[in-house]
């Protein structure tokens, strides 16, 4: 499922809990009602584990609520219990088999968790529960015909987009470009990448933006800087799977070889080469992430990064946050293991030379540190952040002269991208000035690849 | 040599200062919004004394921080003795134009007044306890502490006398010279490389070094504080030259010096972080990443605001000092040996220290509650407006 699809479902979820909060607050008087409030108010406030819990309570204190088990499979789902969700899904569906919100949403999971087959099952029986002549019209009609449909009835809509997402994900994308032609999605000589990039060029938000080139995707086949963009868009966001396919197909339609070879070397430093991911695993990494850098949860974060690396185990960025919490625990010898465990599973990974070789900088270790930092530039040339933290290891062991290389060659880098690093170029002029002093230079890491800080 | 202890008893009362937000309910520098708040006067004279290390604390005593490069080839090395279109520093002698200098309390620091080194004897393989001796540490870490320990201690009467009585006491156990010392020993001894020790020491046998070292101590003894804060003072209307400065500049350099007090400042912090955060309620305790974090900007904001007093306290201290004997300084301090000697000092220095400081404060706040502290912290930042 692409990042759009899943924020909807996000704002789905919200708004499911909304209109469980109002119908809870028709039904004050039961202690479910009450809890769901509670619910849901701790999940507007983003205290989501807590909301989860008092999901649990509700839903467990009444049983046949199809709506209290609808907000807690949601939030479950929404936490990385996914076990949970499904579980809660299906005694809801079992309550209410022909609950129109209800399909919608396992289907969506089962997009989630990758079992696009039940997903379109779920589609299927949506479908099904329209009258007959929108069914047909939905499966017959012209091109024309469908956008007003569709607005008639917008779970139509949302089959379309869930089917795009399967077809993606599953990589037809041929076949998703048909789809959303045949439903007057994209339509055929629009500029949809340059009304993307031009969202882009402006600023506009960041959801609309990506809106506009997962429609360049669609609409322009040969649109190949526009699918390039969406690529690195998505495996900035964590969704690595789509993220590879969307580059590789830029790759394959750029017709510049320098273009070509750098989507190479991309999908082999940053997207694990050719270590594919399944679906789960990529959704409990995204998750993890997000229980641990949102909301602190740590216990949460490392069971489903565990989880994610029992199904993925070549799967290298679950690793590395696992050594970035048991850095942030004060472990150093656990992150070295954990880090030196994902070089293992990705020898290629850029994000891993650099984590570990900035580590082992902190704890003095410069050989060592100097061999992965420059395998860590090496694999990403412009990565400043790392190359300055190279230079800081060089002069640590008085290897002056690559140092002054390496800090200069960041320093012009940086300059180009209008991220001065004085305190880097101060220091060069003293070392130009008087030579080499006793402290070590700074080696600032800015942030110019933000979407890469997240890996 | 030590020359960073010496400035380090200056930077610490800063530090307080910077320190202040990550450690709100300890000191008296926040107010009521958690700002900080500084002082517009110089530093004043103590009111209070410090426990005097190695001896027992009386109950009542008054206690008293792929273009093409852009940096220019420089034309001048570190042996290139002349300097002479060095552009003036920022420190506030900058806008003042007088060009010979008078320098006050200038008789303070006469070196030939100061005590010496002990000698050392010259036979044989240089122990580290003869280097550490050789180069001030002993003399100058008393300085240092009583500065940490003064620090430490909160005002005269904001506290009950029994707490008081029991922050003295822990001060006077905790900050001990000869135990911080030791520590400092153990974690220098790791670190030694014998050629480069045995070229330091034969430095530091020589007449500039000694008498460096003796100006050095000096520098650090309690009250030091105000003796430059006066001469700065004095240096508004008496700016230096800029060659001075450039030499100045040139030791911080080459020494790792700035490095060396920010390292200090941070490690003070990261002590005292880890101490408060350790009696926190488990929800509010931080994880080490996160008393990283907080000693980094400490680190940080103690380098952007230290600058001036390092400037100033090396001019002072080293006010006897003719320029060519100052450059002595430099070139040894740029030699391999030198760059060894500097670079062990400082994480020996730093990891002494910082211990030192986390044991203590995790002992008083063991001793004396939080809360307390937290208590006695009100009224003060009230007065430091």
């Amino acid at each position: 499922m692409t990042i759009g699809p899943v924020r909807d479902i996000a704002l789905a979820i919200a708004l499911a809990l909304c209109v469980a909060a109002v119908a809870a607050a028709q039904e004050r008087k039961t202690p479910a009602g009450s809890d769901l409030d509670r619910a849901q108010a701790a999940f507007q406030a983003g205290r989501y584990t807590e909301a989860l819990g008092l999901a649990r309570r509700a839903a467990d204190a009444s049983p046949t609520s199809v709506r209290a088990l609808t907000v807690r499979a949601g939030m479950a789902e929404f936490m990385g219990e996914f076990e949970e969700a499904r579980a809660v899904y299906e005694r809801a569906a079992a309550l209410a088999p022909d609950d129109v919100e209800l399909i919608y949403r396992t289907a969506s999971f089962a997009v989630r968790v990758g079992e696009y087959d039940r997903a379109l099952a779920q589609l299927d029986r949506l479908l099904a529960l329209h009258p007959a002549h929108v069914r047909w019209l939905f499966q017959w009609a012209p091109t024309y015909l469908q956008p007003g449909l569709l607005r008639d009835h917008p779970s139509l809509e949302q089959i379309v987009q869930i089917k795009l997402d399967i077809l993606t994900e599953k990589g037809d994308l041929a076949q998703a470009r048909q789809l959303a032609r045949s439903y007057a999605i994209v339509k055929s000589g629009e500029n949809y990448c340059g009304e993307a990039q031009a969202k882009s060029r402006e600023g506009a938000e960041r959801e609309e933006t990506f809106k506009a080139f997962r429609l360049a995707t669609l609409g322009q086949p040969d649109a190949a800087d526009c699918i390039w963009w969406y690529g690195q868009w998505l495996s900035d966001e964590g969704y690595v799977r789509l993220g590879r396919l969307m580059v590789i197909e830029g790759t394959r339609m750029t017709p510049s070889a320098g273009n070509k070879e750098s989507g190479a070397r991309y999908l082999r430093v940053r997207l694990g080469g050719s270590r594919e991911v399944p679906k789960r695993a990529e959704q409990l990494f995204l998750i993890a992430r997000q229980r641990y850098l949102r909301d602190g949860d740590i216990d949460g974060a490392v069971r489903l990064f565990d989880e994610s690396i029992h199904l993925s185990p070549t799967f290298a960025r679950p690793y590395n946050y696992r050594a970035t919490i048991a850095a942030d625990l004060g472990d150093r010898d656990a992150a070295l293991a954990w880090l030196q465990r994902a070089l293992q599973a990705d020898p290629d990974s850029w994000r891993t030379h650099r984590n570990l070789g900035k580590l082992l900088s902190e704890l003095e270790r410069y050989p060592e540190a100097e061999m992965h930092l420059r395998r860590t530039v090496q694999l990403f040339g412009d990565d400043a952040g790392g190359r300055l933290a190279l230079a800081r290891v060089l002069y640590a062991q008085g290897k002056y002269d690559d140092f002054a290389k390496e800090a200069r060659a960041a320093v012009a880098f940086l300059a180009n991208w209008k991220a001065p690093v004085p305190e880097v170029r101060d220091f060069l002029a003293k070392f130009d000035r008087w030579g080499p002093g006793a402290g070590l230079p700074p080696a600032p890491d800015p942030r110019i690849i933000i979407g890469w800080n997240y890996d | 040599m030590t020359d960073r202890i010496a400035r380090v008893v200056l930077l610490i009362g800063a530090l307080v200062l910077v320190s202040a937000p990550s450690d709100a309910e300890t000191y008296r520098w926040v107010d009521e919004q958690g700002n900080v708040t500084y002082s517009d006067r110089p530093p004043q004279p103590r009111q209070v004394r410090p426990p005097a290390p190695d001896t027992k604390p009386t109950p009542d005593a008054k206690a008293t921080e792929m273009k093409g490069p852009d940096v220019k080839t420089p034309e001048t090395k570190v042996s290139d003795v002349k300097a002479p279109e060095v552009k003036a520093p920022e420190v506030r002698t900058s806008d003042v134009k007088a060009p010979e200098m008078q320098i006050p309390e200038l008789k303070a620091l006469d070196a030939k007044t100061s005590v010496p080194p002990t000698p050392i004897p010259r036979t044989g393989p240089t122990k580290i306890d003869e280097l550490l001796e050789l180069a001030g540490i002993r003399a100058q870490l008393v300085g240092l502490l009583s500065r940490v320990a003064l620090d430490l201690r909160p005002p005269p009467g904001q506290m009950s006398p029994a707490d008081q009585a029991t922050i003295d006491r822990i001060l006077a156990q905790t900050l001990r010279h000869e135990a911080v010392y030791g520590a400092l020993r153990d974690a220098f001894r790791p670190q030694v490389d014998r050629p480069s020790l045995e070229t330091t020491a034969a430095w530091l046998r020589t007449p500039v070094a000694r008498k460096i070292v003796a100006l050095e101590t000096a520098a650090s003894e309690p009250g030091a504080e105000q003796k430059v804060a006066d001469y700065a003072a004095g240096l508004k209307a008496n700016p230096p030259p800029a060659r001075r400065l450039e030499l100045l500049q040139r030791l911080d350099w080459v020494t790792g010096a700035n490095e060396t007090s920010a390292d200090l400042v941070a490690a003070i912090a990261r002590g005292l972080s880890s101490a408060v955060s350790a009696v926190s309620p488990p929800e509010s305790r931080l994880r080490p990443s996160q008393i990283e974090d907080r000693a980094a900007q400490v680190r940080a904001r103690a380098n952007e605001t230290l600058r001036e007093v390092r400037t100033m306290s090396m001019l002072y201290t080293y006010q006897t000092l003719h320029d060519e004997e100052l450059l002595e300084y430099v070139r040894f301090s740029g030699t391999d040996a030198g760059r060894w000697y500097n670079t062990a000092m400082r994480k020996a220095l730093v990891g002494a220290l910082g211990k030192a400081v986390e044991q203590t404060a995790t002992e008083l706040v063991r001793a004396v509650p939080i809360e307390r502290w937290a208590r006695a912290a009100m009224p003060a930042s009230h007065a430091v407006k």
